[in-house]
């Protein structure tokens, strides 16, 4: 019996799942950037870059939770369409990397309230690998044709 | 004012984002990097008005250190969107969906000259009180609302761009065609 996938079966369902995932990174997304800000010296003032961080450590995860799953079910309605596209593939890279980045590096940087210069480059290069998430995200919608 | 929609979307800047292959997916993109960035400060603000989150921390100094920042966040939000809109203006005053975002867009300015005077402004007030006042978590409540109305809104937008453009009347029609697949 083939089963139909429920993505495609009612159109209702995409545009609540790009809802979810929009709604998703930018709870996720706010979090880290309310962290790098503070590093960068912006934003909060009175609290430290560790406390902003396990404030909105609890938001950030759940963010990132809501916005793979809705991904996975966007992916779901077409995965030939996405894996043969470039913009997918170089955001699933810039994803993977800016993830691992932010709960290593990054994460020890939050933790010892250092705002030197190192931690500053790695606020700065979080802020830009999530905001190259994003343009990846956009740019799956705008790129005809795959590889 | 389809006149008009149409002489502004012809205006050269307007028809360059419109004609380019780059740029209005440049914007959208800037849009919603501006939207998680600054959507961020406002769930952080929302959050401690509700006390789910920086609870050691004074609201004062939570709202106060927030205000700026986030309104620079609007005008690079709405700066994008303005961009967006003005560079298909006829079809975009003709979406359902985008008359829905303005009108909640409106309601957030009412929402701030609401709570301003209670809330946004005295901040130190609501420090002194034993516990958050029902007035601070009303107003973070409603705030979360509207965004995510207006979130839910805009992404709609494209759903609706019939080529006649969509009263907002016809949308709860369309959501219900919609979910008959």
């Amino acid at each position: 019996m083939l089963i139909e996938n429920p993505v495609n079966t009612f159109a209702i369902v995409f545009p609540i799942l790009e809802i979810l995932h929009i709604a998703g990174f930018a709870v996720a997304i706010g979090s880290v950037a309310a962290v790098d800000f503070r590093i960068l010296g912006y934003g909060l003032q009175q609290q430290t870059p560790s406390q902003i961080a396990k404030a909105t450590g609890f938001w950030m995860l759940g963010g990132l939770v809501l916005a793979i799953f809705s991904g996975f079910g966007l992916y779901s309605s077409d995965p030939d369409m996405y894996y043969l596209n470039w913009s997918f593939i170089i955001k699933m890279i810039v994803l993977v990397t800016a993830i691992v980045l932010n709960y290593t590096i990054h994460r020890k940087i939050a933790q010892t309230d250092s705002t030197t210069g190192g931690a500053k480059a790695v606020a700065v290069i979080s802020l830009v690998l999530w905001a190259a998430v994003i343009f990846g995200g956009i740019f799956i919608a705008f790129v005809m044709g795959g590889l | 004012m389809m006149d008009f929609a149409i002489w502004i979307e012809n205006l050269g800047l307007f028809s360059d984002i419109r004609g380019s292959a780059y740029e209005y997916p440049i914007l959208l993109a800037l849009h919603l990097v501006g939207i998680a960035f600054a959507g961020g400060l406002i769930l952080i603000t929302d959050l401690r008005l509700l006390g789910w989150a920086f609870g050691g921390h004074s609201v004062a100094s939570v709202v106060n250190a927030l205000r700026w920042p986030k309104r620079l966040g609007f005008v690079w939000v709405g700066g994008c969107g303005f961009l967006l809109a003005m560079s298909k203006a006829e079809g975009y005053f003709l979406n359902g969906a985008f008359q829905i975002k303005m009108t909640l867009l409106f309601l957030v300015v009412v929402h701030a000259l609401v709570f301003r005077p209670t809330v946004y402004n005295k901040p130190e007030e609501l420090d002194k009180a034993p516990e958050l006042p029902g007035r601070a978590k009303l107003a973070a409540t409603l705030s979360l609302l509207l965004w995510i109305g207006i979130l839910s809104a805009g992404r709609a937008i494209g759903y609706l761009n019939a080529p006649n453009g969509l009263h907002y009347t016809q949308l709860l029609h369309t959501i219900l065609t919609l979910g008959r697949g």
